[in-house]
């Protein structure tokens, strides 16, 4: 059993509960404990553009926390993930702005050390647990299911401070993938925006995004659509109905978080899953397996 | 030794004067024990200077010189034919460097003053203990050879072969031309590239001074300059030479034709697994690949090879084995090229996920008239005319990520694409250049680029985020910087003009030949500007690409030159050796090896004698005196003449 504070970010908790059931569903399967940590807050990102050095201090402040309990974090949500992994970069090659943020820690008690690992999905899924053991665990064959990877943006970009797969070409999730027997397949569109960052200034256009994407993945028969990020879920998933109207198209594709199509290869039931909560038709996965 | 030294101190212009005082240096020199006299002179490496030097030694009967001036590395050369000439041995000089390591270091003027006396009490110390050096000779086997058998192998083997040097020419692949041979026309000239080079390779194959050694690898390389023995592995052809008439017909008999995938077309067309790379070939003769022979991979083809029936001369032999030869050279030229970097390490180009993504070498090659289409061109997925044809360059040239070097000849080999490509399909083609700046910067070659220009030619600068495979057509997202507008280029051929990186085998090469690969993994010259076909290695040149990417032009000019550097050894019946190498004392050396590990050479091996002991042992025509030897030995064994521990240890003394 290897031991992770899970740090839960905003949208999981708030809104994408599927996403965090099926963490904790499949996780526990594969040795991995997740520990709920005290006083976590906002990673910082959202409020980037305006205060880099409220964001730095934020995410510090998280590494912080679980520093003190001795834990390396698992942060499910990509954008959480590079938050705190650019915040690690910059106070651990950056001796003045460390001594910045410490001194801002400080008041809280709390020192940043740098001694925590940050985990992402990937991380975890394809690199602590490995391919092979997930593996073992499929009890449910999925017949070749042609799914269609998404990985958003956070997960792979910047390269420079490091990101879990590669940016151009990322395979990470079709390994996986493969692994519990689906037969993910390459699309021109892969690695196409999900519009979500455009939701606030230019809703229209954001939806757009999402419906374009959406609809060539449909034109080119995909059984089911794979996410990892709540951001791009609550596009894909969520609003898919009205993205579909956005782009006058008629959508009708299953998107689950990887995690979801993980568990289903368990054979751990929809509810515990949360794919209830799904609003895109992911009842055609369900009954294909 | 030195009991009459003249101290010689230069101004350098101003460059020594204004920050030494000289004259207090001179004065103050005069007081050394064993100086006989001391003078300045505003340049000491000028004409005026050298016959004040030379008439003092003369004049005084001087027995050793100490110059204060510029680094040793500027003039120390100089300055031991002054010494030498003025009745001295040349090697009974001291240099003490006042300039780069006193004046152009400090800013005040006083305490580089008392530097520079130091500098100068520390050079006389070792003057004193100077001994007279000679130089020995080396006899020189007046023969080279050259690796690669591409245009600038081709080019040093000629103009060596034209001074009457015996020249082994040595190339890996079946046949001579390396690169060019795979090129249809050239910029910006638009000579056919085989039009101009078949001619030089027919020259090199009946050259009564050349012996071409085709489909051959160089091994080994023992020696040193002016003798070098090389170790050649001639493979086997399966065919015999002397009976093949390059007839060609077992190309078209063999069983496996058209299933065997041609390097020398790019991986675009398909040939025999025997085969002749190219109808003009050099010599002419056919090749079994062993890869994909029947005979040679599974032991049999159908009820018997097809070849063998077919070959009325009787040439096949399948029991023909790889043969090592062993020739004696003076130099060597080393001009093994290049290779394209995999288009596949630009993932968003799409080169993996669609046929009609193809480097400019295989569009070379369907351009090409003996070329896998016959010169047509095709859409590789259906064979189909292309309506619109985009160019990508700088494919991961001018890349932090790739390739950070400019590739010199990618601009250009696409505008010449560009040119051939109207004139074969007409301008109803649609022509897309994706740029980042295009750099015309040769001779005719600015006049070039504008005429393609003015041929209703699209031009985006930019690169190119991603390569889409849409199916029915390849989509290009492309943000132009010259109007800041995103485009999006629909196309069905693309063209990727990939960046030029060493051969995957350059590492081997610079092992055998001990010479240096630089960062970027291509073979090191020994100085940038003044020694640009030298490598650090006496003996060993370089010319063409393996040095840096470079055009025709450029290639045939570095093989030109290098030919001319070895003739330089080459023409000598004997060379000088440099003195001042190191040597061992064998009673302190105990053999345990460490100079050996730290020699950058391989100057030094161990030796065994009669009774039992070990120790090391220098080939003083390969030491090049750098001292790393010396300074590793932990018993003082290891010595080197003119520094040695004696001498310097005094000089050390008179500095602290």
């Amino acid at each position: 059993m290897k031991k992770y504070a899970l740090y839960p970010g905003c949208v999981m908790p708030t809104e994408q509960y599927a996403y965090e059931l099926s963490i904790r569903e499949i996780m526990p399967k594969l040795d991995i404990d997740l520990v709920d940590v005290k006083d976590f807050s906002c990673c910082g990102e959202p409020i980037k553009s305006v205060n880099q050095m409220m964001t730095l201090t934020l995410s510090a402040r998280n590494i912080a926390i679980a520093e003190k309990q001795g834990l390396d974090i698992f942060a499910p949500c990509p954008m959480c993930h590079m938050a705190l992994t650019e915040a690690k970069r910059v106070l651990d090659t950056d001796p003045k702005m460390n001594e910045r943020v410490n001194k801002f820690l400080l008041e809280e008690g709390l020192k940043y050390t740098g001694a925590s690992d940050v985990l992402s999905i990937l991380d975890i899924l394809h690199g602590v647990v490995g391919v092979e053991k997930i593996k073992k665990k499929v009890k449910k064959q999925l017949n070749d299911l042609k799914v269609a990877t998404h990985y958003g943006c956070h997960l792979i970009r910047p390269s420079e401070i490091g990101r879990p797969d590669d940016a151009e070409n990322p395979q990470k999730m079709e390994e996986i993938l493969i692994a519990i027997g689906a037969k993910p397949e390459y699309y021109p569109e892969k690695l196409d925006c999900c519009g979500g960052l455009l939701n606030a200034n230019l809703p229209e256009s954001a939806l757009t995004k999402t419906g374009q994407k959406l609809q060539r993945v449909q034109e080119q028969k995909f059984d089911a659509f794979i996410d990892t990020c709540p951001w791009c879920h609550r596009q894909y998933d969520s609003k898919q109905t009205k993205a579909g109207e956005t782009v006058a198209a008629k959508l009708d594709v299953p998107v689950l978080y990887l995690t979801q199509m993980i568990g289903i290869s368990f054979g751990i039931s929809k509810e515990k899953l949360g794919l209830n909560l799904n609003l895109s038709p992911v009842d055609k996965v369900m009954g294909g397996t | 030794m030195g009991n009459k030294i003249g101290v010689f101190v230069c101004h350098c212009g101003i460059n020594i004067s204004q920050m030494v005082d000289v004259k207090k240096l001179v004065e103050y020199a005069k007081g050394l024990d064993g100086v006989f006299i001391s003078k300045d002179y505003k340049y000491m490496c000028s004409d005026v200077g050298a016959n004040l030097i030379k008439d003092s030694i003369k004049k005084n009967k001087l027995d050793s010189v100490v110059i204060a001036c510029c680094s040793p590395r500027m003039h120390e050369h100089t300055f031991r034919g002054v010494v030498e000439s003025g009745g001295v041995n040349a090697f009974n000089l001291e240099i003490a460097n006042i300039r780069e390591q006193c004046s152009w270091a400090h800013d005040d003027k006083d305490q580089a003053t008392e530097k520079a006396k130091a500098l100068v009490r520390a050079a006389v110390a070792k003057a004193k203990l100077l001994e007279p050096l000679e130089k020995s000779k080396i006899n020189v086997t007046p023969e080279a050879l050259v690796i690669g058998g591409g245009i600038a192998g081709i080019q040093a083997s000629l103009d060596l072969a034209d001074q009457g040097h015996k020249v082994y020419l040595v190339e890996k692949s079946p046949s001579l031309g390396g690169r060019m041979a795979q090129l249809d026309k050239t910029f910006p000239t638009l000579d056919c590239s085989g039009c101009i080079l078949t001619p030089k390779m027919m020259e090199v194959l009946n050259h009564q001074n050349i012996e071409l050694l085709t489909y051959s690898e160089v091994v080994g390389v023992e020696g040193s300059i002016g003798n070098y023995t090389v170790k050649i592995k001639k493979k086997a052809r399966y065919v015999n030479m002397d009976k093949c008439t390059g007839c060609g017909d077992c190309v078209e008999a063999c069983r496996m034709k058209g299933h065997v995938v041609s390097d020398f077309d790019e991986g675009i067309g398909k040939r025999s697994a025997i085969y002749m790379p190219f109808p003009q070939a050099v010599p002419l003769k056919c090749t079994i690949d062993p890869n994909s022979c029947l005979m040679l991979t599974k032991g049999k083809c159908g009820k018997g090879a097809l070849c063998v029936e077919a070959c009325e001369a009787g040439a096949i032999d399948f029991k023909q084995k790889d043969e090592e030869s062993e020739v004696k050279v003076g130099a060597i030229v080393v001009a093994t090229g290049y290779d394209l970097l995999d288009p596949n390490k630009m993932y968003e180009y799409g080169y993996a996920h669609s046929e009609d993504v193809i480097t400019s070498m295989q569009m070379e090659r369907l351009i090409n008239s003996s070329g896998p289409t016959m010169g047509e061109i095709i859409k590789p997925s259906n064979g189909e005319k292309p309506k619109s044809i985009t160019y990508i360059l700088c494919a991961g040239s001018r890349d932090e990520n790739e390739c950070s070097w400019c590739c010199r000849i990618g601009c250009m080999s696409a505008l010449k694409q560009v040119y051939l490509l109207k004139e074969k399909l007409g301008d109803d083609v649609e022509m897309n250049i994706c740029y980042t700046d295009i750099r015309s910067f040769g001779k005719g070659y600015e006049e070039f680029y504008r005429k393609i220009r003015g041929m209703n030619t699209n031009m985006f600068r930019g690169r190119p985020s991603e390569v889409r495979n849409m199916g029915d057509n390849l989509t290009i997202d492309i943000f132009d910087t010259t109007t800041n507008k995103l485009f999006e280029i629909k196309t069905d051929l693309v063209v990727i003009v990939p960046a030029l990186v060493s051969r995957t085998d350059s590492e081997e090469i610079s092992k055998i030949l001990r010479i240096s690969k630089g960062a970027d993994g291509f073979l090191l010259e020994a100085h940038p500007k003044l020694k640009p076909v030298d490598t650090a290695t006496n003996g060993i040149f370089i010319a063409g690409c393996c040095q840096a990417p470079k055009d025709i032009q450029d290639t045939v000019a570095q093989a030109s030159a290098a030919a001319a550097r070895a003739a330089n050894i080459l023409s000598k019946e004997e060379l000088e050796a440099e003195p001042q190498v190191s040597y061992v004392t064998e009673e302190l050396c105990s053999g345990c090896g460490t100079c050996i590990a730290v020699c950058p050479y391989s100057a030094i091996e161990l030796v065994k004698e009669e009774d039992g002991t070990t120790h090391a042992k220098v080939n003083e025509a390969l030491c090049m005196g750098c001292g790393s030897c010396v300074a590793s030995c932990p018993s003082g064994a290891m010595q080197q003449r003119g520094y040695k521990d004696k001498q310097l240890i005094p000089m050390i003394d008179e500095v602290i």
